[in-house]
């Protein structure tokens, strides 16, 4: 069952059409990457979702229907740019958010109490949320996603202004939230958390919908008839090869249609070649970003 | 509870319990105090507790009858009988006396007096003299038809229906009070829709009307920070209710007309079906220009547009007054921006036709209500325009619900 079911949308803003007949579908229960450059349209697709803005034309399904004040409730949404309240304590402002999700004094004192102190901000919940640092700041609008335990949980740029040690505890988060069943869609610009995180994705740029599928299968359908091998030595010249990159102590060979990657790898032992790694070449997600980026470029 | 009481509380003490709003709810006692001790320097400035001498070549003062005694007792003077203008002079000069006022023999037909100082007789002891005079020129007369003539007349007008009057009794307080009473509505009004204004302009900027829409409505939104709006107002005018009807009853004492004062049923009518609707349009118009500007420094120079109007009747206030049945004062009645100012101002210095009142009333609610619906409309549209102002012509043209 659908989580989330997009179908044709177009939402327009004047002369700008920020989401262009854009389609996919968000399973239930799975962690889904939103992608795509700065101003793609992914904010405002996510705004349609949400029924923030009505789309021009197609469709939002939202967890079995469309979007009401009950399922509300259900949904976790933190922006992109931080949307809490500066000049009231963390507190008080995790306790607005969280009785306007439904939750009583008690619920959000215990939600938040448990979640304050996993991001260590337990010492942080007396100050003016103004007082906080960015990060800190980041870890609280988290906090305030999660207070109400959502089934549906969309995070904008989830990231932006962590540290390492925090990027792992939102990492380890996310996959936590994951594993208990909730729906989460991950919306943002850093290829290597999106790929190392989601299982499935959708490529928005310039409104429209360029890639989306398993990213597994999607890598698969970019990577060339090429190999990646790592070694300190210089190769040897081998029949098949169509093309050598060489990339400090690792090489990419373009291989000719007939020849296939065992061939190479019992060439190179052969040729005593003192290997250190050898595996099929598939591109990144940033490789493959760019790529598509480029060809819709012209 | 209810969203969007949620909303209102939130709203409320995000705003009441602040630095800067107890600041300018303590500003108007300060101000007060203030007003207060001027008055009092002014009390002194006009008094001069120096005897004050009279030589009476009349013989009304034959037998004299004490001046009727005033309050405060510093604004009696002791008054002392020459026997002839040397002495008067000499005590004059020996500083003994502020001045002596000399009662010719034709007095009585005449009615003139001859005032003699160094420095002017201030206005106290110049009147209780002349309360003194008056006093003893009624000798002779029944003591409470002397009383009677000394109280002067009460002129009382009442509507044809005999529903509504006012007395002259009034004086200038009568006058006075709805235009105070209106004047500190205004500020509260005008504070608390600024509250209001930066607020959603705040919540614009830094985005926290995005998360707050994934969880409430923008009808809930919007009904929740006009009734926090309204709320704030309230409490501002109740805080200075409270300290003025302190003061009140701490002056009451030193100054007796102030034990009189009467708040009139009608002051009390005006303020429940014309200043209360008005309130709710203008916080409804604050929201509106909240949600259609792009920034708060934008939002304060459109308030200029909702505050000019309503500040007309006190510059024409004088004309007003002086004719209060006018078809100015009638037109700025009914025009939803000056109706507040207008009939408090009229309800001072006359009836007020009960139509006129109605009428008001039914047009700044029918605004009211108007205002409420265009502001939901434009922060439909308007409430995720970052940086970019949301034109007037879209807020009527644009399908509702399509933002």
């Amino acid at each position: 069952m659908s989580a989330v079911e997009v179908t044709h949308i177009t939402k327009t803003f004047g002369s700008l059409r920020a989401v262009d007949d854009a389609s996919f579908s968000i399973e239930k229960g799975e962690l889904f990457g939103l992608l795509g450059p700065n101003g793609a349209g992914k904010t405002t697709a996510i705004r349609c979702m949400l029924d923030i803005f009505k789309p021009d034309s197609g469709t939002v399904a939202i967890l079995g229907g469309v979007m009401d004040e009950a399922k509300k409730a259900l949904i976790g949404y933190m922006p992109e740019e931080r949307g809490l309240y500066q000049d009231i304590t963390l507190e008080r402002c995790l306790n607005y958010l969280g009785s306007l999700k439904g939750l009583n004094q008690a619920q959000v004192k215990k939600n938040a109490g448990i979640y304050l102190e996993r991001f260590d901000l337990l010492a942080y919940k007396g100050k003016k949320v103004k007082e906080l640092s960015k990060g800190m700041q980041q870890k609280a609008q988290i906090i305030a996603t999660l207070l109400h335990q959502p089934e549906l949980l969309i995070v904008d740029e989830p990231f932006s202004g962590l540290d390492p040690i925090n990027t792992q505890l939102v990492k380890d988060l996310l996959r936590e939230q994951h594993q208990q069943g909730v729906t989460i869609i991950l919306c943002s610009h850093q290829m290597n958390l999106v790929e190392e995180l989601c299982e499935r994705i959708v490529l928005i740029d310039h409104g429209r919908a360029l890639l989306y599928g398993d990213l597994h299968e999607i890598r698969q359908r970019f990577s060339g008839h090429a190999v990646v091998v790592d070694t300190h030595d210089r190769l040897p010249a081998l029949p098949g090869i169509e093309q050598v990159e060489r990339f400090n102590s690792s090489y990419k060979l373009t291989l000719s249609p007939s020849l296939q990657p065992q061939e190479v790898l019992k060439a190179l032992v052969q040729a005593d070649v003192n290997l250190e790694g050898f595996r099929i070449a598939t591109p990144s997600l940033d490789e493959i970003f760019i790529r598509v980026v480029r060809e819709e470029a012209g | 509870m209810n969203k969007t009481w949620l909303v209102a509380k939130q709203e409320y003490q995000r705003h009441v319990f602040t630095r800067r709003f107890l600041f300018g709810l303590l500003s108007v006692p300060f101000f007060m105090l203030i007003l207060i001790g001027l008055i009092f320097m002014i009390i002194s400035m006009n008094n001069n507790t120096t005897p004050l001498g009279y030589i009476d070549q009349s013989g009304l003062l034959a037998h004299p009858q004490p001046a009727p005694p005033v309050t405060p007792p510093e604004k009696s003077v002791p008054l002392r009988a020459f026997a002839d203008e040397t002495a008067a002079r000499q005590a004059l000069q020996a500083g003994e006396i502020q001045g002596y006022y000399l009662i010719p023999m034709d007095y009585r037909s005449s009615r003139k007096l001859q005032a003699v100082y160094l420095k002017a007789i201030k206005p106290f002891p110049r009147q209780y003299f002349y309360n003194f005079l008056e006093v003893n020129m009624l000798a002779g007369v029944d003591a409470s038809i002397s009383k009677r003539i000394m109280a002067g007349d009460e002129i009382i007008a009442r509507s044809l229906d005999g529903s509504r009057q006012m007395s002259s009794k009034n004086g200038w307080f009568g006058l006075f009070l709805p235009i105070i009473a209106a004047l500190g509505f205004m500020i509260a009004m005008f504070t608390a829709g600024g509250y209001l204004m930066n607020a959603v302009v705040e919540e614009k900027e830094n985005r926290t009307m995005e998360v707050l829409l994934t969880s409430i409505s923008p009808n809930q939104f919007m009904s929740g920070k006009i009734i926090a709006d309204i709320l704030i107002g309230l409490t501002q005018i109740l805080a200075w209710l409270v300290v003025i009807i302190i003061a009140i009853r701490l002056a009451s004492s030193r100054f007796p007309f102030l034990q009189g004062i009467q708040v009139s049923p009608q002051l009390i009518l005006l303020c429940l079906v014309i200043l209360l609707p008005t309130f709710v349009m203008v916080s409804a118009l604050m929201a509106l220009i909240g949600a259609t500007v792009s920034d708060a420094r934008e939002g304060q120079q459109m308030t200029g547009l909702i505050s000019l109007p309503v500040w007309i009747p006190y510059m024409l206030v004088a004309l007003i007054i002086e004719n209060p049945n006018s078809p100015l004062a009638m037109v700025l009645s009914l025009l939803p921006f000056t109706s507040s100012l207008t009939m408090l101002i009229r309800q001072g210095v006359t009836i007020l036709p009960a139509w006129q009142i109605a009428l008001s009333s039914i047009i700044v609610v029918v605004c009211a209500i108007t205002a409420t619906w265009l502001a939901g409309r434009a922060f439909r549209l308007g409430m995720l325009r970052y940086g970019k102002r949301l034109r007037w012509r879209e807020i009527f043209q644009r399908k509702a619900g399509a933002a």
